[in-house]
């Protein structure tokens, strides 16, 4: 092999490049020849001259110094950081601000007036005078019936949900209700109604 | 050491001052080290040292936590030591006074280990020939031998921190020995 080969042989074996084979090729190389021998040697004491630089040392309050020119945290800047380095909270807590709010709204924004809701209105008997809503026995509602501000009196079928907001649900022995019965009056009760209507509807988003 | 610097760090990043001196301990005698052997004397150093410091506190926001911090602060630092060179030329000497007529070079001035005076001549001697050499190659390869043979960096560390692939990077060790080499062999 070349001289001028070996050069870069010792550049990979200075570099650890090199496999088993290519040492022995450079250590019986370098044993024949003097000019290689006086290369390598020297390329090793440059690097050992190099290695050896003494390592200084930056001034005792160098530290100090740096942090006296950091720039003043604001409470702006405090905030604006948080807010970036915890997007989901800070959307969960953006959501539940507008949320309650919402619910709130719907809580206080009531009037007194009898409400009913239902997919078969007709059928019911609507009782204002003493603000109930009866189901008559052997009639069928199909869906939810939401009453505000009033009882209901379930004699007949309902397959959903009867609930009565600010009132009460008295069910007769001869009603059938597939879903549930609520009797919301709190206004406990009627977040939790919300929220769970909101996961009601929710849930068959999710896979 | 990573685990430590990497909530460091974080904690940096959320405005915490106390982990950033934490940070500044434990990376400024190497910044400086790189600095000082990059331009070749004391109070410049210290000034690209402050500077590097400064541009990682401000661009903390902007550093990705799946990359070393010591691969991020040694870009930063070595990009403004090849700034500062452009601008001007190292043209001060370790043997001029730090101030003018106290007899003080800035050799009086780099802490070493207590040495006898011989030892400390042919130290100094020693020193004074490899800064020499080292400032007589071109910033390019200045820097990749400083991070090799006095950072004791790995080629993939240096090659992630000039953003050069490990090809160039050999090459550049290649011709920076054997500069060095040439500058060095009378020794």
């Amino acid at each position: 092999m070349e001289c001028r080969d070996m050069i870069c042989l010792i550049h990979e074996y200075l570099d650890g490049d090199t496999d088993e084979l290519a040492n022995l090729q450079l250590q019986t190389h370098i044993q024949s020849c003097v000019n290689c021998r006086q290369h390598m040697h020297e390329l090793q004491r440059a690097i050992a001259f190099v290695q050896s630089a003494s390592h200084i040392h930056v001034s005792s309050d160098f530290t100090a110094r740096v942090l006296a020119q950091l720039p003043a945290p604001t409470k702006a800047n405090l905030l604006s950081g948080w807010l970036r380095n915890h997007p989901f909270l800070t959307a969960a807590a953006v959501f539940l601000f507008l949320m309650t709010g919402s619910v709130f709204n719907s809580w206080f924004d009531r009037d007194d007036t009898l409400q009913v809701s239902s997919a078969n209105l007709d059928k019911l008997k609507i009782d204002r005078e003493r603000n109930v809503v009866v189901v008559p026995a052997g009639t069928n509602i199909n869906g939810d019936l939401v009453v505000r501000n009033g009882n209901v009196d379930v004699q007949g079928h309902v397959t959903g949900n009867v609930v009565a907001i600010e009132g009460k649900v008295f069910v007769a022995s001869t009603a059938q209700v597939v879903g549930n019965t609520e009797s919301i009056e709190a206004i406990v009760d009627w977040i939790w109604y919300e929220v769970k209507n909101i996961g009601n509807d929710l849930l068959p988003i999710l896979p | 050491m990573d685990f430590v610097e990497k909530r460091l760090t974080q904690r940096a990043k959320r405005g915490d001052r106390e982990a950033f001196a934490e940070l500044i301990e434990i990376y400024k005698d190497k910044i400086f080290q790189l600095a000082y052997r990059m331009v070749g004397n004391r109070q410049d150093a210290e000034d690209i040292a402050q500077e590097t410091f400064l541009r990682v506190y401000a661009n903390l926001h902007s550093y990705d936590d799946s990359y070393k911090f010591s691969t991020w602060i040694y870009r930063i630092a070595t990009n403004l030591c090849i700034d500062r060179g452009r601008k001007k030329r190292p043209d001060f000497s370790l043997d001029e006074e730090t101030e003018p007529g106290q007899g003080l070079d800035w050799y009086s001035r780099l802490s070493s280990n207590e040495r006898t005076p011989e030892d400390k001549v042919v130290t100094q001697e020693l020193q004074e020939t490899v800064q020499d050499a080292l400032s007589h190659l071109q910033p390019k390869y200045r820097s990749i031998m400083i991070l090799r043979y006095i950072e004791d960096l790995s080629l993939q560390e240096i090659s992630d921190i000039v953003k050069l692939p490990i090809t160039t990077i050999k090459t550049r060790i290649h011709r920076g020995r054997e500069a060095l080499r040439s500058k060095l062999r009378l020794m």
